[in-house]
């Protein structure tokens, strides 16, 4: 993924971002809610909509909702998979209502770099687009379990195929977010810098994403993923 | 018949010989089951009567499960437990299932095939149930009744066949020694009717089953063996009225009565087969619908008893900001639980018991606990005690910490973990007054009696209680207690 877009500088100047969401109230709440430095240039409440205005603003965000109408029954899913030739400069974040951790994990695979919970407050919204914007991962608590529990707890050895385990240090990564602890956190805990911190979330999005492990596919099948 | 209210409604009863017809009927008539039995066996003496009237009340009467399920069609509450239980699967089991089987998943769990007989009545059944089939038609029946015990389910009558194999047996020496002795047996005629009656009761015990097997479990049918048996039992008729209505004749003649009646039959076919399709599409549209209607009602039930009301109430209480997020939290809680609750996971293990402690705590102070929970471990002693110290971490965490608290739990075979972090200013546990045991005795010494420890670190960015159990020491406690 094309990630040295010169993210800092993206960061800190406006990002723009595109809603997709199919209820009108929540797209302008969170409108309301997002910083002033980010320019809301699109919104869409279907499938086709979302396809459509992503491909024409190309914008360096999506807000997108698992959740979707339209299409062929795919939801967010099917927007990622509609959108990958942007998928370079474009960067989506699902956000939902749902807790199941197929919905959550499907549209991860499909290439979201993160997720949150439509309950997350606009500050941390906000924190978490300008994040994504960077090329870095958001992971919620939740999501963090979700991984922990599709790639068991146990630290990979040498042997392993790498994008079948996590390593020790990914492990313990992954666990302090669980427990609700901000990157920051996680840095000053593990002493590391939060740059570290950063690039071992990414590395397990990867493996989320690229990952053909047996126990992943059967973890998955069993929440009927596949 | 007459229909005296209080007696009960007429159906096959799984305590059977040949279709459960007798005791069936015994327990509608409230006789002893014996005499029915034997009564049957002497009409049937009588120019077949009993035969007759057995065969009649096995097509016309429903099976003790199928009317079981008949009358739990109206559900007593529309608020059903069990909505949330896979509605695809029922459906998908339901449409598979024959034509009386009543929409929705299934709740009333059916006993499964028979369930076996006492002993006693079981004997008992054999001795007399052997007379009406023996007496049926003399010899063939009867002397095949030993090659059909797999259609029988006496698993608790010891000489069943046994006995049975005993009458057809007494029943082909009878008709041996009779034609010894000079008596004209119409072999010609016996032959062919006993074939058809056996051909007829293979296939129709093959139906009890499949119907058994179809509200049971549509996987329990045996659908092979069912195949065959039916097959089986076909032929048996077709060759017996063959040779019935071909008489003694020749090869050739018998040849043109099967042309003739496989052309027949094919004609009919070519006529009602549109019409028995357009007659199968209609019901399986009306019982598609009727299971839509049903899941329809239930989820109407559901959400009116739930998100409705919660609704109204955050009307009334639009004021107070404090009311509302904790009565939308409260719902929203509910109908996760409702939506998303994994059918397959096993009830009361920790995570379900510490996302439940988790709740009562959001319940009680308002501020949000988000709990993640890896893995599961089922509860012991220890784990109670776990959950109780978490709690009381928990309520700490939602009073002092002032906004959302994270749970975090982890549970694998060797030990489970659990973090409980809030955001809060912090404190001091030197600073704790003696007198104060929430940390002290509630979390840090209950862990500790119980083989587990409790370790508390406070920053100014907030709290975290770390509570660890280690599974040897929760089997050492179950084991003192």
């Amino acid at each position: 993924m094309n990630v040295n877009q010169g993210a800092a500088a993206q960061a800190a100047s406006s990002v723009r971002v595109v809603i997709v969401d199919d209820h009108a109230i929540f797209r302008s709440g969170l409108k309301a809610d997002l910083d002033a430095s980010i320019h809301v240039v699109g919104e869409a409440a279907t499938v086709e909509q979302a396809i459509a205005v992503i491909a024409e603003q190309r914008p360096d965000v999506v807000l997108l909702d698992v959740h979707l109408p339209g299409g062929l029954g795919g939801g967010g899913r099917e927007v990622i998979a509609g959108s990958v030739p942007l998928l370079g400069t474009t960067r989506f974040l699902a956000l939902s209502v749902s807790d199941a951790a197929e919905d959550v994990v499907a549209v991860i695979r499909a290439g979201a770099r993160g997720y949150v919970t439509k309950t997350i407050s606009g500050a941390e919204i906000t924190d978490a687009v300008f994040r994504i914007a960077g090329g870095d991962a958001v992971f919620s608590p939740r999501l963090a379990g979700f991984v922990l529990d599709a790639f068991g707890t146990a630290p990979a050895d040498i042997a392993d195929d790498e994008l079948d385990k996590l390593s020790a240090r990914e492990l313990e990564v992954m666990r302090l977010i669980a427990r609700g602890y901000s990157y920051k956190e996680v840095a000053k805990e593990l002493f590391i810098s939060i740059k570290t911190v950063e690039t071992h979330v990414s590395a397990v999005l990867r493996k989320l994403q690229l990952s053909s492990r047996h126990e992943l596919t059967k973890w998955a099948a069993e929440r009927r993923l596949l | 018949m007459t229909t005296v209210p209080a007696r009960p409604p007429l159906a096959r009863s799984s305590d059977r010989v040949i279709a459960g017809v007798c005791s069936g009927l015994a327990v509608h008539l409230g006789w002893p089951v014996k005499n029915v039995r034997v009564g049957m066996a002497l009409a049937t003496l009588a120019g077949g009567a009993g035969l007759v009237f057995y065969a009649w009340l096995w097509i016309m009467v429903p099976t003790a499960d199928e009317a079981a399920r008949r009358n739990a069609r109206r559900p007593a509450s529309p608020i059903a437990p069990a909505v949330s239980q896979a509605p695809a699967a029922a459906v998908a089991g339901t449409l598979s299932a024959l034509p009386s089987a009543p929409p929705g998943p299934a709740p009333f769990g059916q006993p499964p095939l028979s369930q076996a007989p006492s002993n006693q009545a079981s004997l008992g059944e054999a001795a007399d149930g052997g007379a009406p089939q023996g007496a049926d038609s003399a010899a063939p029946p009867g002397a095949r009744k030993p090659g059909e015990p797999p259609w029988f389910r006496w698993q608790s009558m010891k000489y069943g066949k046994e006995i049975l194999l005993g009458c057809g047996l007494l029943l082909v020496a009878g008709i041996m020694i009779a034609q010894l002795l000079g008596v004209d047996v119409p072999l010609g005629t016996l032959i062919p009717a006993a074939a058809v009656l056996g051909g007829a009761s293979i296939a129709w015990m093959q139906l009890d089953e499949t119907r058994r097997a179809g509200l049971v479990d549509k996987t329990k049918a045996d659908q092979a063996g069912g195949w065959a048996r039916l097959a089986a039992g076909l032929a048996l008729v077709v060759a017996g009225v063959l040779v019935m209505v071909s008489g003694s004749g020749s090869w050739e003649q018998t040849w043109l009565a099967l042309l003739a009646s496989v052309a027949v039959l094919g004609g009919v076919v070519l006529v009602l087969l549109p019409w028995a399709l357009k007659f199968w599409r209609d019901l399986e549209t009306e019982r598609a619908g009727r299971i839509r209607e049903t899941e329809r009602a239930e989820i109407a039930a559901h959400l009116h008893d739930s998100v409705l009301q919660t609704l109204a109430l955050i009307q009334r209480r639009a004021g107070s900001e404090h009311d509302v997020v904790r009565l939308a939290r409260a719902q929203e809680r509910e109908l996760r639980g409702w939506l998303f609750q994994d059918p397959g996971r096993e009830a009361g293990q920790l995570s379900d018991r510490i996302k439940a402690v988790a709740a009562e705590v959001e319940d009680l102070l308002g501020n949000a606990v988000e709990v993640v929970s890896v893995g599961d471990a089922a509860m012991t002693e220890g784990h109670e005690a776990m959950v109780q110290a978490s709690r009381e971490a928990m309520l700490n965490a939602s009073r002092h910490g002032g906004g959302a608290v994270s749970v975090y739990l982890e549970a694998s075979d060797g030990q489970a973990e659990i973090f409980i972090k809030d955001r809060g200013p912090g404190f001091e546990l030197a600073d704790v007054p003696e007198d104060r045991l929430g940390v002290r005795e509630s979390i840090i010494g209950r862990m500790k009696r119980h083989g587990g420890s409790a370790a508390i670190l406070s920053t100014g960015d907030g709290t975290e209680v770390r509570l660890r159990l280690p599974a040897a020491s929760t089997d050492n406690v179950e084991g003192k207690s």
